[in-house]
């Protein structure tokens, strides 16, 4: 690419070497540093709220409002985090975060990479016309949707318990349908082939054969399908009434304190609530990177 | 086993003919496309012809919802108006800054990698949790990160979510909040960017293109089907856009105050149809409204595809 064909300009010039490519030479050095520079303040602009947060979130209610502001605090309130935690309630509701969000990657890597495979390895009238459907699924609205839902969910007395978040994701996501797909064409149809051969059936192809060579896919479709439960706000705003049930964006939503002005509480909750993903992107990283250019369709 | 049997086998079983076989594979996405997808448009569109009074009572009233959205609704018009700014303003954001960072990364050095990260690891935590940090970093007054950030420059402090005299401040600040969420676009035009031939380049360079022109007559034209791309995904996203717009409208917890912000300058499609429909429970009327967002969406898809179509030689080439 571009950097490959730069590339004898940046590395050591010979001595002797016109003045032509001396020149060339320079003004290389010269671009890589405005590149590094620019890239430099843009980061430290991105990286601005986020430090701010966290001093925020070790203050007590003085120290944050203070006036010149304190980057470091004096003294740290790790209490912050622990009370968040505890007093706040927030321990139930990272708990049913994290059960909703394990088991919407369970379930959307078993099921999405199932009719994947459905659109992958089997040829059916009105196959390509039915993944045409899928893809243009993602461009609704699901708050279209969602009014009916509610009001079905309510007839059938599903109103504040979890299954309104439960039972759609037994279906597939597109998204993660497309993104299975696109790996799925990848694999050579060799290694299936000679499992038919061998009696394999089509099931346990999938299930032998398939997805153990779609770690990946799978890795990415995991990340992708955990942010995504750990983050939703609109569905569970809707559908979980009760205190009992809410998920970690309704505490923050609903975050008001019981003890007073409670600023640095609520900058504690939003790290914490902030801590999985980081974790999860630093895992599976390498895999991410080149997930996110998959989505780039032809 | 031999040879000859196994194709009257496969007759016999018709379920394990491949089409047959197909079928049943995408058999859950399917179910759950009419049961979650399909069924509930429908109702909805029947929701939204029809007007449901507290006791539930359902009457049938014809488009009666839709021409008062259009044209009796000055908070509608209000929205309408944030939105079409907001929608603007994100997307330029999200598709400039975004191209911007990828034609800077788009070059092997070193700490390449550091940066590509620190770029795109605040895209995977944009929600409630972000929302409510922006809040206070565009809070008023002197404690507001934004405010300290302008008083470098000896600005006075801006009352960004709160100023009666100028309640789009609050739209502005809305805006500005994308400018920490391009990561996800960034790394999408990498990928385009990486994927155009080097040779392209070379050819250019040997006729003696600058760099600007390089850009202009190669890349621009080469990346094209991404940017369109891009572009048509960060239109639906900005039009979906929720938590944010939810959180700094929100005064300590979702009861008080107008979610809508202060005069309705935050209001967005989606905040006023969970206001319409889930808080004052009319549920016709935001069903109404998720059709005309859904409409908004397919027009400004659409505009962006006719102008790709006019305005890129090899818009057709690639999209056929």
């Amino acid at each position: 690419m571009q950097d490959l064909l730069e590339r004898p300009a940046t590395t050591p010039v010979p001595p002797a070497t016109s003045t032509l490519k001396r020149r060339r030479n320079s003004r290389a050095r010269w671009e890589l540093t405005a590149r590094v520079a620019a890239l430099s303040l843009f980061c430290l602009l991105l990286l601005f709220p986020f430090v701010w947060l966290v001093s925020q979130s070790l203050k007590d209610t003085n120290q944050y409002f203070a006036v010149p502001f304190e980057w470091i605090p004096s003294p740290f309130r790790w209490e912050n985090f622990s009370d968040v935690i505890f007093k706040y309630d927030f321990l139930h509701y990272i708990g049913n975060s994290l059960w909703l969000a394990v088991y919407a990657v369970v379930v959307n890597i078993l099921s999405s990479s199932f009719v994947a495979y459905g659109f992958s390895r089997f040829r059916f009238p009105g196959r390509n016309a039915l993944f045409m459907v899928v893809l243009a699924t993602m461009m609704l609205p699901g708050q279209v949707m969602t009014i009916s839902l509610y009001r079905f969910y309510r007839e059938i007395g599903w109103i504040d318990t979890f299954y309104p978040l439960l039972i759609p994701k037994l279906f597939g996501a597109a998204f993660e349908i497309f993104l299975f797909r696109q790996f799925f064409l990848s694999l050579p149809r060799e290694v299936d082939e000679a499992a038919r051969i061998d009696g394999c059936g089509t099931l346990r192809t999938w299930w032998h054969i398939i997805l153990p060579q779609s770690k990946p896919v799978i890795i990415v479709v995991a990340v992708f399908t955990f942010l995504g439960s750990w983050r939703e706000l609109f569905g569970p705003l809707i559908y979980l009434t009760g205190e009992e049930n809410r998920t970690l964006p309704l505490g923050l939503l609903y975050f008001t304190s019981p003890f007073g002005s409670s600023l640095p509480m609520l900058m504690a909750a939003i790290v914490i609530s902030l801590i999985p993903p980081v974790v999860l992107y630093a895992l599976g990283q390498k895999y991410i990177d080149k997930g996110v250019a998959i989505a780039e369709i032809k | 086993m031999t040879m000859a049997l196994d194709p009257q086998r496969q007759k016999r079983r018709w379920w394990r003919r491949e089409g047959v076989q197909g079928y049943l594979y995408i058999s859950p996405w399917l179910l759950g496309f009419l049961m979650f997808g399909v069924a509930p448009l429908i109702a909805a569109f029947m929701t939204s012809l029809s007007k449901a009074n507290v006791f539930r009572t359902i009457r049938f009233v014809g488009t009666d919802n839709y021409s008062k959205i259009l044209t009796d609704d000055p908070v509608f018009a209000t929205i309408a108006g944030n939105m079409l700014i907001y929608v603007i303003g994100s997307t330029v954001i999200s598709i400039g800054l975004g191209l911007i960072l990828a034609l800077l990364l788009f070059k092997d050095f070193r700490g390449n990698h550091v940066f590509r990260t620190l770029i795109y690891v605040p895209s995977l935590l944009v929600g409630i949790a972000t929302a409510y940090l922006f809040k206070q970093v565009f809070r008023g007054g002197e404690v507001g990160l934004a405010n300290m950030f302008l008083s470098v420059f000896g600005t006075e402090p801006v009352n960004w979510l709160g100023d009666s005299d100028k309640p789009w401040l609050a739209l502005v600040a809305l805006i500005l909040v994308n400018i920490w969420f391009t990561g996800g676009t960034m790394l999408i035009f990498l990928a385009g960017l990486k994927g155009i031939p080097a040779s392209y380049f070379e050819a250019a360079r040997v006729d003696g293109a600058g760099p600007w022109q390089m850009f202009r007559k190669v890349t621009l034209p080469l990346l094209s089907p991404v940017i369109v791309f891009n572009t048509v995904m960060a239109l639906i996203g900005h039009i979906q856009v929720f938590e944010t717009p939810l959180a700094f409208a929100n005064s300590g917890g979702v009861a008080t105050g107008n979610p809508l912000g202060y005069e309705n300058s935050l209001g967005t499609f989606v905040t006023y149809l969970y206001v319409k429909g889930f808080v004052y429970q009319d549920m016709g009327y935001a069903s109404a409204l998720a059709f005309i967002m859904f409409a908004a969406t397919l027009v400004l898809t659409g505009l962006v595809l006719w102008l790709a179509r006019r305005f890129t030689a090899y818009g057709d080439a690639d999209q056929n």
